[in-house]
């Protein structure tokens, strides 16, 4: 069963997923405790128009994408700032006009876009060498930050104003974790399409949480189930020739209701 | 005349254009427990955060002597009035002690815990807690540096009875064994009048400064709350 693992490209996949794996659930516990998952949909769906830049400039696009999800998670985070909007209507916003101006950039390419559609619904089968590479360089710098911060972003996340009074400079904080958010999510749209990059973010976070006793527990719970989630995912859409990514997201869910089902009778 | 705790001068704050607190002017000795009362959005919390320095104003704010914008020695400890999250999210008190930049070592957040009679809950969920238990853990975070001055913004909203009692033993407590000057916020006036040795009115001006017992008058209550509140007599 497991030497499909001798593949290549399921190399590459499965290695993939586990970093995504590792670097989303790991954030995932901040959007869950701040209420943020409508920002992480409104960041991978905005992110289109930095892939429709990549594809139309001949750019890598991940990259390009990458670069433009910054962009968005800069300005949601002025916004909010400075703006009496509310959080939701700021993202609303970005979400759609990104969205907007992606699907416009990319009715200026004719013919079949083959990228487009594997950026939608993502493709883990076709992760190259180089996107591996980056996944691996940004879910590092992204899983570094956020441990060195660790103590401190759960406090921002907490209270602001318990952080700030003890010395905790909670406005970089929260931007950087804004940042980190959105490069996490961006990278997942290769393997998730950008219509499911958050799942893994949410699911397996929201499945360990009636399960965990401590925080500490609650992060190794939620990696552990988001890298069997990749792992029986890239098995299932083998063997059952179904499309990946979102095998991947509907394991994750049943996984997340049984586990509902476990908890409701104990 | 004991040395001054804080010292406040001609504070105003406006917020996003709306003026919050004008012209507030008091002063608080150590080892004092002053309470600040007054109605919803009288500018209680906004006092407390300025001197905090957590919102920007006009006027002077001295902490022990110094001014609170530039490099000190002293030390704050901080109750929010807000604290609540998902009943589900799994943080245990002890690592939620552990957040606190201040803290050195975990001895520090085991005395402070045994301060406020929650070392057995040290590995609890904090959000299982009940009110009362949450309040004492949010204590023992403000205690784990040994503050000069404890601010307490409406610490006994949605307490029970008993919960608030036991809150206010800690108080006094903390202010009679460890000296900690001690400021509150509370719409409680009768604990006011029990635990507190100095009272600010406040409704954006400063209505009343001093002494409960000789501070808070008929007149004082109307300015605040409006013209039928009466003044009801206070068994100590």
């Amino acid at each position: 069963m497991l030497e499909i693992f001798e593949l290549a490209f399921m190399q590459r996949a499965l290695i993939t997923g586990i970093i995504l794996a590792v670097v989303l659930s790991y954030l995932g516990v901040f959007v869950i405790l701040r209420k943020m998952s409508f920002f992480a949909d409104g960041i991978a769906h905005s992110s289109l128009a930095g892939v429709a830049i990549g594809v139309l400039a001949s750019f890598y696009p991940l990259v390009s994408a990458i670069a433009f999800s910054l962009l968005m998670g800069l300005l949601i985070y002025y916004l909010e700032e400075k703006s009496r909007l509310s959080s939701d209507t700021i993202i609303g916003i970005i979400f759609s006009s990104g969205l907007a101006l992606g699907a416009m950039l990319m009715s200026f390419k004719s013919g079949y876009q083959p990228e487009l559609i594997s950026f939608l619904f993502g493709n883990i089968l076709a992760i190259s060498w180089l996107d591996l590479a980056v996944i691996a360089v940004v879910g590092l710098l992204i899983v570094l930050f956020v441990k060195f911060h660790y103590k401190k972003l759960v406090l921002i996340s907490l209270n602001e104003d318990l952080a700030n009074a003890q010395g905790v400079k909670s406005k970089s904080l929260k931007l950087f974790l804004y940042l980190s958010l959105s490069m996490a999510v961006v990278l997942a749209i290769k393997v998730l399409g950008l219509i499911l990059a958050s799942a893994l973010l949410i699911i397996p976070v929201a499945t360990a949480k009636s399960f965990a006793k401590s925080l500490q527990h609650l992060n190794s719970l939620s990696i552990f189930i988001a890298i069997i989630t990749v792992f029986l995912g890239l098995l299932i859409s083998y063997y059952f020739d179904l499309t990946t990514g979102p095998t991947i997201v509907l394991l994750g869910a049943v996984i997340f209701f049984l586990s509902l089902l476990f908890k409701e009778k104990n | 005349m004991k040395d001054k705790a804080l010292e406040i001068k001609n504070l105003s704050v406006n917020l996003g254009g709306i003026k919050v607190l004008q012209n507030i002017n008091f002063i608080l000795e150590k080892g004092e427990v002053a309470a600040l009362v007054g109605p919803n959005g009288a500018g209680k919390s906004t006092l407390i955060k300025a001197v905090l320095g957590l919102v920007s104003y006009k006027g002077e704010i001295k902490i022990l002597g110094q001014d609170n914008k530039g490099k000190s020695s002293y030390k704050l400890g901080y109750v929010p009035q807000y604290f609540s999250f998902d009943l589900e999210f799994p943080l245990t008190v002890n690592e939620f002690l552990s957040f606190n930049p201040k803290l050195k070592d975990k001895g520090e957040a085991d005395k402070a815990l045994k301060e406020v009679e929650m070392y057995k809950y040290k590995d609890n969920k904090l959000a299982k807690l009940s009110g009362g238990q949450k309040q004492r853990v949010l204590i023992a975070q403000a205690i784990l540096s040994d503050p000069d001055l404890l601010f307490l913004d409406e610490p006994t909203t949605g307490i029970d009875a008993s919960g608030e009692k036991g809150f206010y033993e800690i108080i006094e407590h903390l202010n009679k064994v460890h000296g900690t000057t001690i400021v509150l916020s509370s719409h409680e006036l009768s604990m006011v009048y029990k635990y507190a040795d100095k009272v600010i009115c406040l409704n954006q001006e400063m209505y009343c400064s001093g002494d409960p017992n000789k501070a808070i008058t008929k007149d004082v209550l109307e300015s605040l709350y409006g013209k039928d509140t009466e003044l009801k007599p206070h068994i100590h």
